[in-house]
């Protein structure tokens, strides 16, 4: 009787699955929901939780008639693989009794401190609660008071909301490796804890705090900033190493206060580092460069944007007018579709001027984890050592452009610039920056010294003092783009926040820039027409048709998943 | 929907007689209503409803006669102290999400004190955006944010009506007298 893609009745829907699948994977797949707590996808399946027990019958094989699948026990439908004809109840009488049971259950010494707990509002705890369990509870005694533990750099333990999922256990034994974490007595004394001294300091500690389904373990850099209601969620791409992870920010009122990982089973699969969690921080650092400045009497001085593109288009093209070349540094830190524009930028002025891909920071090596995995391991995770989103997509654009091999790198470019030598063909350069710490040498200031200076950056430092014009520009929530990753993914990225007050995206100044070259070079003549508005989709599409080599970027881009459709958390009731 | 034929009543006015069609007569009837209360409300007459603020104020009449009352009114707000004098508010954010003037700005921090996880560093009120609602006390878990039946409250900008912790707690000593959580 059996069909040609074998199928199981989930709630009275027959729903297609592929064999191997558990029922709760099923019935995710599907939409259905069915209540989880110790369940997820990256971890081994414990069936600890118990909520998410259904009734299950299933085909007798001799005779066909459905039959009570265990003798009618409950089944746990995450551990059970589902099997062909299967009627799975999650609804019956019998099932939504044990639902009520477990919520009553883990409620028993659940505090009852929502208001103050970080967690309220993305709690499983409560939701289900408020779906599955009682208005009211019937626990007369002293609720068990565990302590608040300390657990590590980033995370804090309440013991006493913690429902002993294991959730984090396992994810410090199979994700990372590492097992600082355990289950520590038993009964209503058990509690996760680590082991003395050895506090969860991997690289991957965050992630702990996203797993946990209730709010036992949060977050301190995110402790008491928000309520979770009130944020507001943008993808994004990691935008500070070259794994290209994708990225919730969770922002509010122009500001961001969290960055959460994206699911994306061929990138980061569930997890991110804490180095792209708390890597945002300089988006909002006292160093943001905020206005255009222009060096007077050899100091910087605050100017505005058309006298500072005015003076950077005559002081690029003087160069070009006096014999000698214009070079582009496009740092790897910046959009695919931004190094496109501002290498236009420079082409315009200077037909050969000299493309090169700015420094790429390495800090130690590549790792994968779990120790000693392999890195095509499903579940492995790898940590880049390479820290820059998009060294390959500027590369990429710079030399469609260019042609192969013309691309300088950034050795070659200082060389370029007289390193060394003292004697270079280059006149002119223009910067650009936006790396979220200090990233100028020695050297690159003393190549620079002498020669006229277009410095796009948003952190200020020595070469933006140094540079003839300094423009402000966005960093990678205040705009859009695509980040080409360590394995040649490019994904696209969206736009979270406005432009800090002053500063403008790197693609908004290339295109100001562009419109004031064929407006002549002058400001005022330019006025009655306006330059293009920077929009990375349209880039793309251009830059594809454009080039060749670029068509990957309208074919081969990876976009953020839509999201799925968000269900009322209320049913509607008939008065 | 129609209304039903059996809660339609006509009326018809009966037609107007001799001395009612001459017009003047019933004019000045009408206006004999007015110049009454003209007259008898003169001053503090008996039939005046003025009140005499600021000598008489509300809080000291009768509900009925449109006092107070004190239980419900919905004046300046309050932050309530628990039995030790600290402020009673968690930091739990209910009444800034439910506000609908959006005038409550609350910073959180983690309490200084053992018993307690979060406080609130900053609480200010804009009470020149508040609507008085009440919505705030209704959302309060730990009825910390209180209306209090003060209504006269004034200042000389708006800064100065932005109402921050400490005045909104030194409130709760002026008032818990008059109202007692």
């Amino acid at each position: 009787m059996s069909s040609p893609t074998p199928t199981i009745t989930i709630n009275g829907v027959r729903r297609p699955f592929s064999p191997g699948q558990t029922i709760l994977q099923v019935a995710n797949a599907a939409g259905v929901e069915v209540p989880q707590y110790c369940y997820h996808d990256g971890l081994s399946v414990v069936a600890s939780c118990r909520i998410c027990l259904c009734e299950v019958w299933s085909p007798n094989p001799r005779t066909g008639a459905l039959e009570p699948f265990m003798g009618g026990k409950l089944v746990p439908s995450c551990q059970q693989t589902a099997s062909d004809g299967m009627v799975v109840h999650t609804d019956s009488p019998k099932a939504v009794a044990n639902q009520k049971a477990v919520m009553e259950y883990l409620l028993i010494n659940h505090p009852l401190d929502c208001p103050v707990c970080d967690q309220s509002g993305e709690c499983f705890l409560q939701d289900y609660s408020y779906q599955y369990g009682r208005g009211v509870s019937r626990f007369q005694e002293e609720k068990v008071k565990q302590p608040k533990k300390d657990l590590g750099n980033h995370v804090l333990l309440y013991s006493d909301r913690c429902i002993m999922c294991t959730r984090c256990v396992r994810f410090t034994r199979e994700v990372t490796g590492t097992g600082e974490l355990m289950v520590m007595g038993r009964g209503n004394k058990e509690e996760i804890d680590v082991f003395p001294g050895i506090p969860i300091n991997n690289e991957l500690s965050g992630n702990v705090i996203d797993l946990c389904p209730v709010g036992a373990l949060l977050d301190k850099d995110f402790l008491f900033q928000q309520r979770v209601w009130y944020l507001k969620e943008t993808p994004s791409i990691d935008p500070i190493t070259a794994s290209g992870d994708n990225i919730w920010i969770h922002h509010n009122e122009g500001k961001i206060h969290r960055v959460k990982p994206r699911e994306n089973p061929r990138v980061n699969k569930w997890w991110i580092t804490d180095e792209v969690r708390y890597g945002w921080k300089f988006v909002h650092s006292a160093d943001r460069l905020g206005a255009p400045a222009r060096k007077q009497y050899g100091y910087p001085a605050q100017s505005d944007f058309p006298r500072a593109y005015e003076i950077a288009v005559a002081g690029l093209r003087r160069a070009v007018e006096d014999g000698g070349r214009v070079a582009l540094l496009a740092s790897p830190m910046i959009a695919c579709e931004e190094a496109y524009l501002l290498a236009q930028v420079v082409r315009e002025i200077d037909r050969e001027a000299v493309l090169a891909v700015g420094p790429v920071p390495v800090k130690g090596s590549d790792r994968v984890y779990p120790p000693g995995a392999s890195e095509d391991d499903p579940r492995a995770f790898k940590v880049h050592a390479e820290k820059a989103p998009n060294a390959r997509g500027v590369r990429r654009v710079l030399e469609a452009l260019a042609g192969p091999g013309q691309v300088l790198d950034f050795e070659a470019f200082l060389r370029a610039m007289g390193k060394g030598t003292g004697s270079s063909g280059v006149r002119a350069a223009l910067v650009t920056g936006n790396y979220p710490s200090a990233w100028t040498t020695p050297e690159l200031l003393g190549c620079l010294g002498g020669k006229f200076i277009v410095a796009i950056d948003t952190l200020a430092g020595p070469h933006v003092d140094a540079a003839d014009i300094s423009l402000p520009a966005a960093t990678f929530a205040e705009k859009s783009g695509t980040f080409e990753n360590a394995r040649g993914m490019i994904q696209s990225f969206e736009r979270a926040l406005t432009a800090f007050e002053g500063a403008r995206p790197e693609g908004q100044i290339a295109f100001d820039l562009l419109h004031l070259i064929a407006c002549g070079g002058e400001y005022e003549r330019a006025g009655a027409t306006r330059p293009e508005v920077y929009d990375a989709a349209d880039i793309r599409s251009r830059m594809a048709a454009e080039h060749e080599t670029l068509g990957v970027f309208a074919s081969a881009v990876g976009h953020p998943a839509p999201r799925p459709q968000a269900r009322p958390d209320m049913r509607l009731v008939e008065i | 929907m129609a209304i039903p034929a059996n809660q339609i009543t006509n009326v018809n006015p009966s037609p107007l007689n001799r001395l009612e069609s001459a017009y003047l007569p019933e004019i000045f009837k009408g206006f004999g209503t007015t110049m009454r209360h003209f007259f008898t409300s003169f001053g503090q007459g008996p039939t005046s409803r003025t009140m005499q603020y600021p000598e008489e104020r509300r809080e000291n009449l009768p509900v009925e006669e449109g006092g107070i009352n004190a239980s419900n009114f919905r004046g300046v707000h309050r932050l309530n102290r628990d039995e030790d004098g600290r402020v009673r508010c968690v930091a739990c954010m209910m009444c800034p999400t439910i506000c609908p003037a959006r005038c409550i700005h609350i910073e959180a921090a983690e309490a200084p004190w053992d018993d307690r996880e979060k406080y609130p560093k900053k609480f200010e009120i804009d009470e020149l955006r508040c609507i008085f609602c009440g919505m705030c006390e209704e959302a309060c878990p730990v009825d910390a944010i209180e209306l209090t039946t003060e209504y006269d409250i004034v200042g000389l900008s708006r800064q100065e009506m932005v109402f921050d912790k400490e005045k909104l707690l030194h409130i709760h000593d002026l008032t818990i007298g008059k109202k007692p959580m």
